[in-house]
């Protein structure tokens, strides 16, 4: 026979003052884990929502990012002719090289520095990716100093407003739009001219090439090719497969949220065998009582484990709460593949929720084990005579 | 009885909830002092003992961009320098592993010692790296964690040069803040990478504190208006420059270590309050025999501030002394290496300590005060 859970419920609501820092406690725990790794979470959908599935990135065999990687002319001169590459109407192939430099730029607080990725990216690599649009300004000329900054890093980076002009390697470039890249890794870039680029910036090579392939199949085939060719010491992978394997800044955020977790956790589940303990000290004659009913031991156990999970559940729901006004909120560190400032905002999801809610019951539980076993174990006789 | 007893009799009546409320003081301040000290780590990195006489020339757009090999000759030319080499990343992963653990630095093997002079090696293995062109010389952490012996192979392949290379290893150093990296001969690289005539940085060693901002300006100078302009600026602030790419992680570490402080005030000052809650009618009773408020106050706020200072010596004591024994740079692969638990910083927590004790005896106090010594005496638990 079971007691009633109102009867639990109704327990912890008639001790509002003593179980709310309880609450509050496991609402703060929650609410930290939540945010901590709400970050993870969006940085890795940052890096997912990036790419074209119909798009083929090559980059240098055994570098990490487009970054890092070097493609000479030389090797881009064999790519455009490969039968599986998509062409336009007018049968020019769907090909693109990029240069990637990184440059330091002062933040807005014009004190500290950033690490900024600039892409050098042609008229054909913009149709390439359709998912950044221009949100404000013009899109540069071409062979002019101009560029088009996200307007994420806007908020961030000095000198970033449209008309204003900023200096990298002795030379002066003009902001002249905004890009806004739908919350994927373009929101951390700076598009310009890729000739203009490699002319500034003295680049040989290119960084990158990225290709449309006619369907999947030819994409297989494509990527089949560029890694059988001896001559060419590339890599190519589809453009939303690299974007997505981009995610080793998100690691050390999941396991410092991980550890604050764990060792915050351990502080709310003395709170809370604290605030159980009580409450099973102050009803002892109550729990007597309903012993002498013929509420069994074990019933009486689970009803205050049941009672110490539903506190820590409010407490779960409330952090979840007070961390969900921070949710799409935009942030910036560096990224560990390309080295250069990533945007990215907190993104508190439903599984993400659920996790924290089922971390805030556990912590229930935890706490109130020990106190529901002494409640359970307590002499019926003693009990009813406590005071 | 003194008044010291009773007041240790009071806090220890419940010995459970006494020890609970140690437990999450120590806990907590654990916590505490893991974040400041992680924070202090990132955000202000150990220092070498030669980093004062160094100055880092990188590549003024940003240091991923490389700088031609023909600027040595005039960085030696100008008065005060004592030695320059090339120092380039060569970002390699080890074996087979998915990431990068170690830094590994092509640069010119004649000018370790005068360059990098704490780093400490037997004679004979600086004669042995100096003379072969495929040596290099490793970190005592590096070695240890892949049980490397001299003599063995190294095999790296690098995530920005087109090449893999092996190099044997011919010494192991120790005596550096951070002894990990692994470091190689640039020639070697030159002919390795196919980037002959380009270096990724250049280290250089100055003669004197004093002339330390007139080379960096001179550095600086030298190279204005060039298709290379460099920026030179000392180890410190080159390394300090690293910590500015952090962003917002630092305020989110800041704004997290407040949330434990204040979800610590919480915890304690409710079980303060059971406590003294509990004995409402023992207090009356003091009361009614003629004690004063301000003499209860000090009974609560001693055994609350009591209760705070064990737990704090718990707490900050097992971070001191963990922190110190362990290697932590063993335990988290190199991601920290001295996580120095330092005097500051115990200060900083046995202060939230100390304002916990005392925020905390607040509340009853303020319930004590209020109560008459006739509602106090009829309170049933």
């Amino acid at each position: 026979m079971a007691l009633p859970i109102k009867y639990n419920i109704r327990n912890v609501i008639v001790r509002w003052r003593a179980t709310l820092a309880t609450i509050l406690g496991v609402a703060l725990v929650v609410a930290v884990y939540m945010l901590v790794q709400s970050l993870a979470v969006g940085l890795e959908q940052s890096s997912g929502n990036t790419g074209d599935p119909r798009n083929v990135m090559i980059v240098r065999k055994g570098s990490t990012a487009e970054s890092s990687s070097q493609i000479t002319r030389e090797q881009f001169r064999l790519l455009p002719y490969l039968p599986q590459i998509a062409r336009d109407s007018q049968g020019r192939p769907y090909v693109s090289a990029d240069v990637i430099v990184l440059i330091n730029l002062l933040r807005r607080d014009l004190k500290a520095e950033a690490h900024v990725l600039v892409r050098g990216i042609s008229p054909v690599g913009m149709k390439l990716r359709p998912q950044v649009r221009l949100v404000g300004g013009r899109w540069f000329d071409p062979g002019k100093r101009e560029v088009v900054v996200s307007r994420r890093l806007a908020a961030r980076i000095g000198h970033f407003e449209i008309g204003d002009t900023f200096k990298t390697g002795g030379k002066a470039l003009t902001v002249v739009g905004w890009l806004e890249g739908g919350q994927s890794a373009f929101d951390s870039e700076v598009w310009m001219d890729a000739d203009e680029a490699r002319s500034l910036f003295y680049r040989e090579n290119y960084s990158s090439v990225l290709v449309r392939a006619r369907d999947d199949a030819a994409a297989a085939g494509l990527i089949d090719r560029i890694e059988s060719d001896k001559r060419l010491p590339l890599q190519a992978l589809p453009e939303v497969k690299y974007y997505s394997a981009q995610t080793m800044t998100a690691m050390p955020i999941k396991i410092l949220g991980d550890f604050l977790a764990t060792a915050m956790s351990i502080g709310a589940v003395f709170a809370a065998m604290n605030t159980m303990y009580a409450s099973v000290g102050s009803r002892t004659r109550e729990i007597g009582t309903l012993r002498v009913l013929g509420y069994r031991r074990r019933t009486i156990l689970l009803s205050f484990l049941i009672e110490g999970a539903f506190l820590a559940l409010v407490g779960g729901v409330l952090g979840c709460l007070l961390s969900l006004p921070m949710h799409g909120y935009s942030t910036g560190t560096i990224s560990f593949e390309s080295f250069s400032e990533t945007v990215f905002q907190f993104r508190i999801t439903p599984w993400l929720a659920a996790k924290g809610l089922t971390f805030s019951v556990i912590v229930g539980v935890a706490g109130s084990l020990l106190p529901a076993v002494r409640a359970s174990r307590l002499p019926v006789i003693v009990a009813l005579k406590a005071v | 009885m003194t008044t010291l007893t009773f007041i240790t009799k009071n806090a220890l009546r419940n010995k459970r909830r006494a020890l609970l409320c140690i437990l999450s003081v120590a806990v907590s301040l654990f916590l505490l002092v893991t974040l400041l000290v992680a924070l202090r780590e990132v955000t202000v990195p150990p220092e070498d003992i030669g980093a004062a006489l160094r100055v880092v020339v990188r590549n003024k757009i940003s240091f991923t961009n490389p700088l031609p090999a023909r600027q040595r000759a005039v960085i030696e030319r100008i008065p005060g320098v004592a030695a320059v080499s090339p120092f380039s990343w060569f970002g390699g992963k080890y074996k087979n592993e998915e990431m990068m653990t170690f830094g590994q630095f092509a640069m010119d093997p004649k000018l370790i010692r005068p360059i990098f002079g704490e780093a400490k090696m037997p004679e004979e293995q600086y004669q042995a790296f100096e003379a072969d062109q495929t040596a290099c010389i490793i970190g005592k952490l590096t070695a240890e964690k892949y049980q490397l012996k001299i003599g063995d192979r190294l095999p790296l392949t690098s995530i920005i040069y087109p090449c893999s290379i092996e190099l044997k290893i011919a010494g192991i150093y120790e005596g550096t803040i951070d002894d990990r990296n692994a470091l190689f001969h640039h020639k070697y690289l030159d002919e390795a990478g196919g980037s002959d005539g380009w270096v990724g940085m250049w280290w250089v060693k100055v003669r004197s504190i004093e002339e330390m901002p007139r080379v960096t300006d001179s550095i600086n100078r030298a190279f204005a208006n060039s298709s290379a302009e460099v920026r030179a600026e000392t180890e410190r602030a080159f390394q300090l420059s690293f910590v500015s790419m952090w962003g917002n992680i630092k305020i989110l570490v800041h704004s997290i270590c407040s949330v434990v402080v204040f979800t610590l005030m919480l915890v304690t000052a409710s079980t303060m309050s059971m406590a003294i809650r509990e004995r409402f009618r023992e207090l009356a009773v003091l009361k009614a025999l003629g004690f004063r408020r301000r003499e209860l106050f000090a009974f609560i706020l001693a055994e609350s501030f009591g209760l705070a200072a064990v737990g704090a010596v718990l707490g900050i004591g097992a971070a001191w002394v963990f922190y110190t024994q362990i290697s932590i740079a063993k335990l988290t692969q190199g991601i920290f290496i001295t996580f120095e638990v330092t005097p500051k910083i115990i200060g900083q927590a046995a202060l939230v300590a100390a304002s916990l004790g005392i925020v905390a005896s607040i509340a009853p106090s303020i319930a004590v005060a209020r109560t008459s010594v006739v509602d106090g005496l009829r309170t049933l638990d």
